[in-house]
């Protein structure tokens, strides 16, 4: 199953290892990425997770990244990419 | 000779040294205790630390700081506060870091680390803290401007203490505490109002009118929210029954009619029966661990949920929820005004936990340590505070020992950790320098940590140290017992030295018992002595701690000795 996390950001130290680190630890690969610079400081990730198995909800990783102080928006929708084998 | 660009920087009119600001940021954010060791990269902190009003705690292994500043936290409910150098004293700190970490406790860890110009070189003692410290930390700064330093601390100290706690890493170059920026005041957040939903209390109010089997199932983060008194309002106003997890114990007093004791691997029969039955779990800052939980999909099987927590994430995570609530706990708790009648659920509940009451009247003249523990726990009285390390004893503590706040009971509860017991000691002792501290440890445990009784010496902390050696890796030996086909593997520490001889080594006073009639005198003695001091308590090495549900197993499927 795949899904797909838009995050807006503040690209403050470690700000990319935290949020692609937490997807990795979670439980997750990470599909496909688009890093989008935004004004005003701030950038914006598209990213294609994976889970690594059935039972994770995306909706509780996107909180979870939501908690990040780096991090001002996470928005999930499901993918209709089909997962690679 | 220096050239000008090799030169430290000179100070300029109205400038102070970065780590000048950094003493002033922890004293502006309330700091008293800091448990540290110095080195090379955080010795201008150190040069700065002189002549200030915080008051440094010199351990004797980096380890023991975070761990100390982790129980002064509990305690206090301040964020603690480590200090280390760069490379091994950083590394050191990872699992006092990671511990705060997996019980949510506001800390704030400071590193030295080498100038920025040799970063990423290999330097001397240069290791990357930031990176090494991304996965157990709440939040993470790499001070790269003094500057910076007034406002990141005070940054590191919000966010360590709002919301769900947490560790938050400093890692300070040692070009920027040398280098000089001008003081300044970083303006004071504006307190977030806390997220209240009317809603959810209506449709949660609902559940609680309709419940005929209610449950509250407690968590550590009712303590981290300090919503004990609402909690208590609330089960004094419901009379609904409750269990709680290891770190909840205590924010119900365990006396408490209501309480039925603590939940999961190592709870009693009659709180994990409880749970079986009930209709609705209200679940009040608590993340269903696997060992509250067991098997999760055997776990409350006819309940409905109410899930309360400070941190978002929590909410439907491993359960789904049919109300959830994310904020403030306090508020939620107050607002709820449902009365259900569970005047008959309260009584089944309670004749349960009567039937199925812990015996201490085990055969033989050996000591008991469930007996010897329950004795220890009534003597002190509900003032004292006990710090645990890892293992049966642990368990032991939790199941047998009282509590009336969460405060008094100092537990390793997600991470686990092993050598948890003396620095934990150590920090309740400095943040409540009246109380009567009492470390219970296992011979395992403790000498993962035993370097501490220099500190405890160093400052005549007087801990109550009880040692209970059954001289094996109990636990572990349990284990491989039950589900190892007793292949006993490398639990075997009969080789262990004269613990008393270890204490009176480092200037502590200590004797040594062996049989039942010695435990009221010893415990007297223990609870008597002004100073510091350990109580080594030589146990059958066969003894186990029951009940235990077996891993993934439903909480109901609990194994038990009994004679």
């Amino acid at each position: 199953m795949t899904a797909r996390l838009d995050v807006d950001f503040t690209p403050a130290e470690g700000a990319m290892l935290r949020i692609l680190g937490l997807i990795e630890r979670r439980g997750y690969r990470i599909r496909e990425l688009i890093l989008a610079e935004r004004p005003a400081h701030t950038s914006s990730l598209s990213i294609l997770i994976e889970a690594h198995d059935a039972g994770r909800q995306p909706d509780t990783v996107a909180r979870q990244l939501g908690n990040l102080f780096d991090v001002s928006s996470v928005t999930l929708s499901p993918s209709q990419q089909s997962a690679c084998p | 000779m220096l050239s000008p660009a090799q030169r430290p920087p000179e100070p300029q009119p109205e400038q102070v040294s970065g780590a000048r600001l950094v003493v002033e940021a922890l004293e502006r954010a309330g700091a008293e205790y800091i448990f540290g060791y110095p080195g090379g990269a955080i010795m201008p902190v150190y040069d700065a630390l002189t002549g200030s009003s915080l008051k440094h705690i010199l351990v004797r292994h980096e380890q023991a700081a975070a761990l100390a500043a982790d129980a002064y936290a509990r305690v206090t409910g301040k964020a603690g506060v480590c200090l280390a150098t760069s490379g091994p004293g950083a590394t050191n700190l990872i699992t006092g870091i990671a511990n705060a970490f997996m019980d949510s406790v506001p800390m704030v860890a400071i590193t030295g680390q080498v100038p920025t110009t040799l970063m990423g070189t290999d330097a001397f003692q240069e290791i990357d803290t930031f990176g090494l410290m991304m996965p157990i930390v709440k939040h993470s700064f790499l001070v790269r401007d003094p500057a910076n330093i007034p406002h990141v601390f005070a940054q590191a100290f919000r966010i360590a203490t709002s919301g769900r706690p947490g560790p938050v890493l400093i890692d300070l170059p040692k070009n920027v505490t040398n280098g000089f920026a001008p003081r300044c005041e970083p303006p004071s957040p504006q307190p977030q109002p806390p997220a209240f939903d009317g809603a959810a209390i209506a449709a949660a109010d609902a559940l609680i009118a309709a419940a005929s089997k209610p449950l509250l199932y407690v968590g550590g983060g009712v303590a981290m929210a300090g919503a004990e008194e609402a909690l208590r309002r609330f089960v004094a106003r419901t009379a609904i029954p409750s269990v709680a997890t290891l770190k909840g114990l205590g924010s119900i007093p365990t006396d408490d009619p209501t309480f039925i004791g603590m939940l999961g691997m190592h709870g009693s029969r009659a709180a994990n029966i409880a749970v079986e039955e009930c209709d609705l779990l209200i679940c009040i800052g608590a993340r269903f661990d696997d060992r509250a939980t067991g098997k999760l999909a055997s776990f409350a099987p006819n309940a409905k949920v109410i899930h309360l927590d400070a941190d978002p994430s929590e909410i439907g995570k491993l359960r789904r929820a049919e109300v959830g609530f994310a904020g403030d706990i306090v508020a939620a708790l107050d607002a709820f005004e449902a009365t259900p009648d569970v005047g008959g659920w309260l009584a089944h509940c309670q004749g349960r936990k009567r039937l199925w009451a812990p015996r201490y009247d085990a055969p033989g003249q050996g000591i008991y340590a469930p007996a010897l523990l329950k004795t220890l726990a009534d003597k002190a009285g509900d003032g004292a505070i006990f710090t645990c390390d890892v293992g049966l004893h642990q368990m032991w503590v939790a199941q047998h020992c009282r509590f009336s706040r969460p405060q008094a009971h100092l537990t390793s509860g997600g991470l686990g950790t092993m050598g948890y017991g003396v620095p934990a000691g150590i920090g309740a002792l400095l943040a409540e320098p009246d109380a009567t501290v009492i470390t219970v440890s296992g011979d395992g445990s403790f000498m993962m940590n035993v370097q501490e009784l220099a500190t405890l010496r160093r400052y005549r902390l007087p801990l109550k140290i009880v040692l209970i050696d059954n001289s094996q890796l109990g636990m572990v030996r349990q284990w491989q017992e039950l589900f190892f086909e007793e292949n006993f593997s490398e639990i075997d520490l009969s080789d262990n030295p004269d613990f008393s001889e270890v204490a009176h080594a480092f200037g502590i006073e200590a004797f040594t018992i062996d049989h039942r009639s010695q435990v009221a005198g010893a415990i007297d003695r223990l609870l008597g002595t002004s100073g510091p001091i350990l109580m080594h308590v030589r146990i059958d090495p066969r003894e186990n701690v029951w009940p235990l549900v077996p891993p993934n197993s439903p909480n109901v499927e609990m194994l038990e000795k009994r004679w």
